[in-house]
């Protein structure tokens, strides 16, 4: 792979990482954040892929799959405790969802 | 070098790039896109595609026979061949491209899908002309064709595989397409399982392939390529047997694998309990996917994997059983049912039984004959029975139709002449690719008398059927007032309906060759590249006296139904008197539904039912209180902590990461 294509991903991938990281921190939005967090998974995934095609490998092509199977398996978890509190008539706020301290 | 590959990787681009744009634009234009753009783009790109497919054709016709076939890659997707950068040798060569192959066998089966395809996206435009998802349903029907289109161009196992598994997601889209209905949505649900069930099969089988398949050395090949499979799975010119030789445990369990996924897409025992629950979808959608493209896949997959079968004679019988078998079943059940779309969804189900059993017996030119007249006259039954819903405001059970026969004056000849074309009457389409396919029978079939028996007894089950619904949809008195008050379907409904009418008339004189006549084979010619010429003519006599004896059962089952519900000479509920328990079979499709219910749904529910009851609250519920117990007794000193507000737990995460990475970092440098 051209070496300046390699650092081109590798830079997409920073930067997908680190405007995931962004929203995780600064959004109350549950949603948001949850959208973030695939956003950092993808970033990692963007990552595993490059390195894999460099090395012309398939260590990081299969690696991504398995984060791809891992994203669906937490996004089924986490859409569902979102729900879940939304029915419960609660507002879909982070800060307010603090009482674990309890 | 054949018709250019240039020429080819542009024209397979363009079919599938046409549809998939279609798709594209008009599920990410959703409402926003008019419905007047819709009514357009959604058929116009079909059609585009089916005049670019003609060109293909054209272009594949003007070659001569021996040079018709060209594969060409379209894409590189995984190149995963090249050994490992530091000298150590790659571990597996594995490379996935897109590649089509543009052969008869392809071209026939594209021109199908986008032709009768095209005409049936025309008839939509009328018939969901009401509908609130109007572009959903354009979307949908796209994607649908899109996905088939890669499924029979596909030069490629694993691109086969993704063809295979989107047509069964767009199956269920469109079965499920009316959401708001609780049936829809079990029917829908109930498709998809099942196709999954047979994407195993397919996927179990190209898996088997890929590790086991051996080349011209005897070295493993690793390939997913389909002509190279092809190429050294039998004895070629040169002698491969690349999967063990003729069967061998290994071919046999790899046609076997195979068929299990044929099973599923073509609604054969025991997968076949969908097909009929699939005619909750709008009734284009059943005359697209469950007539004419759709479940003719695994008529195809056979037909394509021929050299795979030729090398498992145990898989191949099993094939040929299994639809024969279906075949006849299914038009048992169809003559009992009282929804006009189920009765057609039967004879669906038992004319793909008999293509699947001319596929398996080696009648590959013969299967696909079949498939082709078929996918005329049964979308031309479905559009015309489409006509019918729609004019009697969605009302499909025969019961209250009737007398249909003034009111729709262009509807009722169509159906007729579908009807007609399905029973193998002379000179409409399906005689000709009924006799070919029942004739090839008599001469291949493993244990042949037999099978041909039971072959041509369905050709009276078949007309019988038909012709219940003819009379008492369309002649007699009305049995319901929207019956009555019935009007005939808009232009833009008819004109499709009617130009199937007039192929499902004549697309049968691409091949006569019954009984020594001058053969005219233009059709298996054309195939024969591809699956070579496989059929042995039986003498003379046999093959006319096949003929005769197969259109004689079809004019009987004809005559009985027009003595029944026609001339009602015959009382209609003899059998149901008589023979009740045969009755009931019939009626209740042979108990498959409930006994799938009693074997497999209910042991399933009741475990999980023991598993809530007993596991759940114990086990899982003591092992985490016990965790938090533990925890929370440990935890007393580290309360302080935890403030419940989740970023600033994500901070610290955050935080430690970067550190991490920084004294990793260091490390390195």
């Amino acid at each position: 792979m051209n070496p300046h294509l390699f650092t081109g991903f590798i830079g997409l991938s920073v930067a997908m990482l680190s405007i995931g990281a962004v929203g995780v921190l600064v959004r109350r939005n549950p949603l948001v954040v949850f959208m973030s967090i695939e956003l950092m998974l993808n970033a990692a995934n963007l990552a595993l892929v490059t390195y894999g095609r460099f090395t012309h490998t398939m260590d990081g092509q299969v690696f991504a799959l398995v984060v791809i199977a891992v994203a669906a398996s937490e996004v089924v978890v986490g859409l569902a405790l979102i729900t879940g509190v939304f029915r419960r008539g609660r507002r879909l706020d982070l800060d307010d969802l603090s009482e674990l301290r309890e | 070098m054949t018709i250019g590959s240039t020429f080819a990787t542009v024209g397979a681009a363009v079919v599938l790039g046409l549809p998939l744009a279609g798709f594209l634009v008009i599920s990410l234009g959703g409402r926003r896109l008019p419905r007047a753009v819709v009514r357009w783009l959604g058929p116009g790109v079909v059609l585009a595609a089916f005049a670019c497919v003609l060109v293909l054709l054209a272009a594949t016709l003007l070659r001569p026979a021996a040079d018709r076939s060209v594969t060409v890659m379209l894409w590189q997707w995984l190149q995963l061949g090249v050994p490992k950068v530091h000298g150590v040798p790659g571990a597996l060569g594995f490379n996935a491209d897109f590649s089509v192959t543009i052969d008869p066998l392809a071209l026939v089966m594209a021109a199908i899908i986008t032709g009768v395809g095209g005409l049936i996206h025309v008839y939509s435009v009328g018939y969901m002309a009401e509908d609130q998802g109007f572009n959903r349903f354009f979307a949908y029907m796209n994607l649908f064709v899109t996905s088939m289109l890669v499924l029979v161009l596909s030069a490629n196992l694993v691109f086969l595989v993704i063809g295979w598994s989107m047509v069964a997601f767009a199956s269920y889209a469109l079965i499920a397409f009316w959401y708001e209905r609780p049936t829809a949505v079990a029917a829908g649900r109930k498709a998809y399982i099942t196709q999954v069930i047979g994407d195993l099969g397919l996927v179990l089988a190209a898996f088997l392939i890929f590790v086991s398949l051996r080349g011209p050395t005897g070295a493993l090949l690793h390939t997913v390529s389909l002509p190279t499979i092809f190429a050294n799975v039998g004895p070629g010119p040169h002698f491969h047997n690349g999967l063990g030789g003729s069967g061998s445990g290994l071919v046999t369990l790899v046609g076997v694998l195979l068929f299990l996924g044929a099973a599923a897409k073509s609604a054969q025992w025991p997968l076949h309990t969908w097909l009929p629950d699939a005619m909750e979808g709008p009734t284009p959608v059943s005359a697209l996917i469950h007539a004419a493209t759709m479940v003719t896949a695994g008529v195809y997959l056979v037909v394509r994997f021929h050299p795979v079968f030729q090398q498992a004679p145990i898989a191949a019988g099993l094939v040929a059983v299994v639809g024969i078998g279906t075949a006849w079943m299914a038009g048992v059940i169809g003559c009992t049912q009282h929804d006009i779309k189920r009765v057609i969804a039967y004879s669906t189900m038992s004319q793909i039984g008999l293509m699947i059993f001319a596929a398996g017996i080696g009648a590959y030119s013969a299967a696909i004959f079949h498939l082709f007249t078929h996918a005329f006259f049964k979308a031309l039954l479905f559009l015309a029975a489409g006509n019918v819903i729609h004019a009697v405001h969605d009302e499909q059970d025969l019961r209250q139709l009737g007398g249909l026969r003034r009111r729709m004056r262009l509807t009722y000849p169509a159906f007729l002449i579908g009807a007609l074309a399905l029973s193998g009457i002379p000179i409409f389409a399906g005689w000709f690719s009924k006799e070919e396919l029942l004739g090839s029978g008599l001469v291949l079939g493993p244990v042949t008398p037999w099978l041909w028996v039971i072959g041509v007894s369905i050709n009276a089950l078949t007309s019988f059927y038909i012709f219940r619904v003819v009379w008492t949809a369309f002649h007699g008195a009305p049995r319901s007032e929207p019956a009555e008050a019935a009007r005939e379907a808009p232009k833009v409904m008819t004109i499709p309906v009617l130009i199937l009418a007039g192929l499902a008339t004549v697309a049968g004189f691409l091949e006569v060759n019954f009984a020594g006549w001058h053969p005219l084979n233009l059709f298996q010619a054309f195939l024969q590249p591809v699956v070579g010429v496989v059929r042995a003519h039986a003498a003379a006599g046999a093959d006319a006296a096949a003929l005769v004896a197969g259109t004689l059962l079809s004019v009987f089952g004809l005559g009985v139904a027009w003595l029944v519900y026609g001339r009602r000479l015959i009382p209609a509920d003899l059998v149901s008197r008589r023979l009740p328990w045969l009755y009931q079979l019939s009626f209740r499709k042979f108990y498959w539904d409930e006994t799938y219910e009693v074997v497999f749904a209910r042991p399933v529910l009741r475990l999980a039912e023991g598993l809530t009851r007993v596991v759940e609250p114990n086990v899982f519920d003591g092992v985490v209180r016990g965790v938090r117990d533990a925890i929370g007794a440990l935890a007393q000193d580290f309360r302080s902590f935890q403030t419940g507000y989740f970023r600033e737990y994500a901070t610290v995460f955050f935080a430690f990461a970067a550190l991490a990475l920084l004294f990793l970092g260091l490390r390195i440098a």
